[in-house]
C-alpha cells in the first residue's frame, strides 16, 4: 500500500475523509451518504463530488438500504453518521441487507466510546462493537491515528465485502511511520515487553503506550499491542503476542461486554492458554453522568494515572516472578 | 388480448396449485400471502412487465423485482422455475433440509435479486437500485412487491421520501392490500388507510386497483412512467382462490390437511 505523509495535527475524521475523497475522485463508482452528518472535510468532497455525496437526512435505516441497493448496482459505498445510529438504530438493515448478502458497503461511525461526554447514553458509541462483533461478514477497523485511520480508508475501499470503521474525532499523536506499517495484519505491536501483554484498541492505544511508559519506570515492562482490527481478529498472530508474558491486560473505551476484551478472553480461552486476563473498560452501565470525555474516561478509569494503578494493583498477585525477580520495590507507592 | 388474458389467468390457477403442494409436501409456509400476490406475479413475470431472460439470470439489463414480501417467496419459486431460472425439481424440495428453496429467498437462488424476509427493507434496497441506474444511464427499471402489513414499518417511509426527493421514476411500488397481518386486520391495528393518499403526500404517482384483474395489473403496470416513482396499490384477498382460506386470518401461515387439503386441490382445479 502507497501510504502518503500524513501529519499529526491532522483531525482523525480529516484523515479519512480526505483520502476517501482521493479515492472517489478515481473511481466514480464511489458513492458516499451521510445521514446529516458533516465533518470539515466532507465540504470539499460535496461541492467537487456532488454526484457522489447523498444526504439521506435523519433515516438511517433507509441509508443502509439504499446504499445496499447501489450496492447491488455496482457502487462502492461508504454511510457515516453517528456511532450508535450508524450501528445500532439499522442494525437489521446492516445485518440483512448488508452482510447477508456480502455487499461492499463501508459504515463510518463517528463517536467511539465516550467522545460525546455528557450528552448521554443516546451518543455514546460503547456498545457497537459487541453488536458489530456478532456479524460474521463484518470487517471492524479501529484506528487509533491519522497514518492508519488515512490507510483505514483504502482498505474498506478495497473490501470486497461489508466494513465498519470507528472513526475517532480529534487530533492524536502518530504511533504509526508514514509507509512503515503493514496493515494486512489486524494488529501491530508498539512497545516490547516481557511482563505483561496490554491490548488496546482506538484511542486507548495511546493511553496504553503512556502507561506502558509509566510501568517501565516501575520496572515491570509492558508489550502494547494494537488491534486496530477487531474483526477478523488475528488471533494466531494475538496468541503470538500475548505467549511469553505472565498476564494480559486489555484497554478500549468501550462497554465489559462483548467488546476486546470479550474478544481477547474468547481466544485465550479458545486457545487453551493459562495466561491470566484484566480486562479494563467500562462497567455494565449506561453513562448518565455530565462532563467532557476525559472527566468520563477519569470516572471509569480510563485515565493514565487510574490505567496504571489498576495494572499494578492486578498484577503482583498473578506472577509471583516479578517478586522472585526482585522487582517488587516497584509496586510500593 | 382475451387470449392472453385467459393464458394468464390459467398460470395464476397452476402457480397457486403448485404452491399448496410445495406448502402441503413441506408441512409450512405462507399461503394467504402468496395467494394474495399470485395475479401480481403472474402478471409480471408472464404480461411482458419484466425484461429478464432466464439463461442470464444477472445479465446486466434485466430489469430487477424485488419481493419485500419475502414470506410470499412459494409463488416467486413456481414462477422461476417454471420460467427456467432453476430445475423444477427444487419446488419439491422446499423447505427439507440441504434445499435450495428456504423460507425466505436469498441472492443464491437465479432469478432472486435480494435477501429479504424482514419486513421493510425492500423499498430502499430498490430506490438504491433505481438510483445506481439514473448515475450510470441504464435503463432498468426496479419493481418491489411490499404487504400493507409491512407499510407500518417506518423504514417504509423513510424510503418512500426518499425515492419521491431523487425522483426515480424507474421505480415502481405496489402494495399487497390484503388488510391482514399475521394475527388481526391491519386496520384495528392502526390508521393504514387512507394508505393512496399518504403515498401520494410522500410524493409518489399513485394508481389504486383489483390486484386479482390482470386488466387492471397490466394497465397499471404499462403506464407511461412520470417524474415520480409510481406506488401501485392492489386491492387482494388474502388466500384468494381456496373459498375457505378467503380472508382468513389462520391461513398465513396454516397448512391444510386432510379433507381441506383435498378441498383446496378441487377449488384450485389441480384433482
Amino acid at each position: 500500500m502507497n501510504i502518503r505523509m500524513t501529519s499529526s495535527d491532522k483531525d482523525l475524521r480529516d484523515a479519512f475523509f480526505d483520502e476517501l475523497y482521493a479515492i472517489a475522485r478515481q473511481d466514480p463508482r464511489v458513492i458516499l451518504l451521510t445521514a446529516d452528518m458533516g465533518a470539515h472535510s466532507l465540504g470539499r468532497f460535496k461541492k467537487d463530488l456532488s454526484r457522489q455525496y447523498i444526504n439521506v437526512c435523519v433515516a438511517e435505516q433507509n441509508m443502509i438500504s439504499v446504499a445496499a441497493g447501489l450496492a447491488l448496482g455496482g457502487k462502492k459505498v461508504f454511510v457515516y453518521t453517528i456511532i450508535p445510529f450508524a450501528t445500532m438504530r439499522c442494525f437489521e438493515q446492516i445485518k440483512v441487507d448488508v452482510c447477508c448478502m456480502r455487499l461492499p458497503v463501508t459504515v463510518v461511525g463517528i463517536g467511539t466510546g465516550l467522545t460525546y461526554g455528557g450528552d448521554g447514553p443516546t451518543h455514546h458509541g460503547i456498545q457497537d462493537i459487541a453488536v458489530m462483533r456478532s456479524l460474521p461478514e463484518m470487517t471492524i477497523l479501529n484506528p487509533c491515528d491519522a497514518v492508519i485511520t488515512q490507510a483505514a480508508a483504502r482498505l474498506a475501499y478495497e473490501q470486497q465485502g461489508p466494513v465498519y470503521v470507528r472513526l475517532e474525532r480529534g487530533r492524536f499523536p502518530l504511533i504509526y511511520g508514514a509507509g512503515s506499517a503493514d496493515f494486512s495484519r489486524g494488529l501491530h505491536q508498539i512497545r516490547e515487553g516481557e511482563d505483561i501483554t496490554l491490548i488496546a484498541t482506538g484511542n486507548m492505544v495511546h493511553r496504553a503506550v503512556e502507561a506502558a511508559d509509566i510501568l517501565r519506570k516501575k520496572f515491570l515492562s509492558v508489550r502494547v499491542v494494537d488491534v486496530y482490527r477487531i474483526k477478523p481478529l488475528n488471533t494466531a498472530l494475538l496468541i503470538k503476542m500475548m505467549e511469553g508474558t505472565k498476564g494480559v491486560v486489555t484497554l478500549e473505551e468501550n462497554c465489559l461486554t462483548g467488546g476486546l476484551g470479550s474478544a481477547v478472553s474468547e481466544v485465550l480461552c479458545d486457545s487453551c492458554k493459562g495466561i491470566a486476563l484484566k480486562r479494563l473498560a467500562i462497567p455494565d452501565e449506561h453513562c448518565f453522568a455530565s462532563g467532557d470525555r476525559e472527566a468520563l474516561q477519569q470516572l471509569y478509569q480510563l485515565d493514565v494515572s487510574n490505567i496504571v494503578h489498576s495494572i499494578v494493583r492486578w498484577f503482583p498477585q498473578r506472577a509471583e516472578h516479578v517478586f522472585m525477580e526482585g522487582k517488587e520495590d516497584g509496586f510500593r507507592h | 388480448m382475451k387470449d392472453n388474458l385467459n393464458f394468464l389467468k390459467d398460470k395464476a390457477r397452476q402457480v397457486r396449485g403448485k404452491v399448496l403442494e410445495m406448502t402441503a409436501a413441506a408441512g409450512k409456509g405462507h399461503l394467504g400471502g402468496a395467494f394474495s400476490c399470485t395475479e401480481i406475479l403472474v402478471a409480471l413475470y408472464y404480461g411482458g412487465i419484466l425484461r429478464l431472460d432466464a439463461s442470464r439470470p444477472r445479465w446486466e439489463g434485466r430489469d430487477r423485482f424485488l419481493l419485500s414480501k419475502g414470506h410470499a417467496c412459494e409463488a416467486l419459486y413456481v414462477i422461476l422455475a417454471d420460467l427456467g431460472f432453476f430445475p423444477g425439481g427444487e419446488l419439491e424440495n422446499y423447505n427439507k433440509p440441504g434445499c435450495l428453496l428456504g423460507g425466505h429467498p436469498n441472492r443464491s437462488i437465479a432469478g432472486i435479486e435480494a435477501d429479504t424476509g424482514s419486513l421493510g427493507h425492500g423499498l430502499g434496497i430498490g430506490a438504491g437500485l433505481a438510483l445506481a441506474a439514473k448515475m450510470d444511464q441504464k435503463d432498468f427499471k426496479t419493481v418491489v412487491l411490499l404487504s400493507d402489513g409491512e407499510c407500518c414499518e417506518g423504514s417504509v417511509w423513510e424510503a418512500a421520501m426518499f425515492a419521491a426527493k431523487h425522483k426515480l421514476n424507474n421505480l415502481i411500488g405496489i402494495v399487497d392490500k390484503n388488510g391482514l397481518c399475521v394475527t388481526d386486520i391491519i386496520e384495528d391495528c392502526v390508521a393504514l388507510d387512507p394508505l393512496d393518499k399518504k403515498w401520494i403526500a410522500c410524493g409518489w404517482e399513485v394508481v389504486e386497483m383489483d390486484g386479482h384483474s390482470f386488466d387492471d395489473l397490466l394497465t397499471a403496470f404499462e403506464r407511461v412512467p412520470s417524474d415520480r416513482p409510481r406506488m401501485i396499490i392492489a386491492d387482494t384477498v388474502k388466500g384468494k382462490g381456496v373459498s375457505f382460506m378467503e380472508g382468513n386470518i389462520a391461513w398465513h401461515h396454516g397448512v391444510p390437511k386432510g379433507e381441506l387439503l383435498q378441498q383446496a386441490r378441487k377449488e384450485l382445479e389441480i384433482i
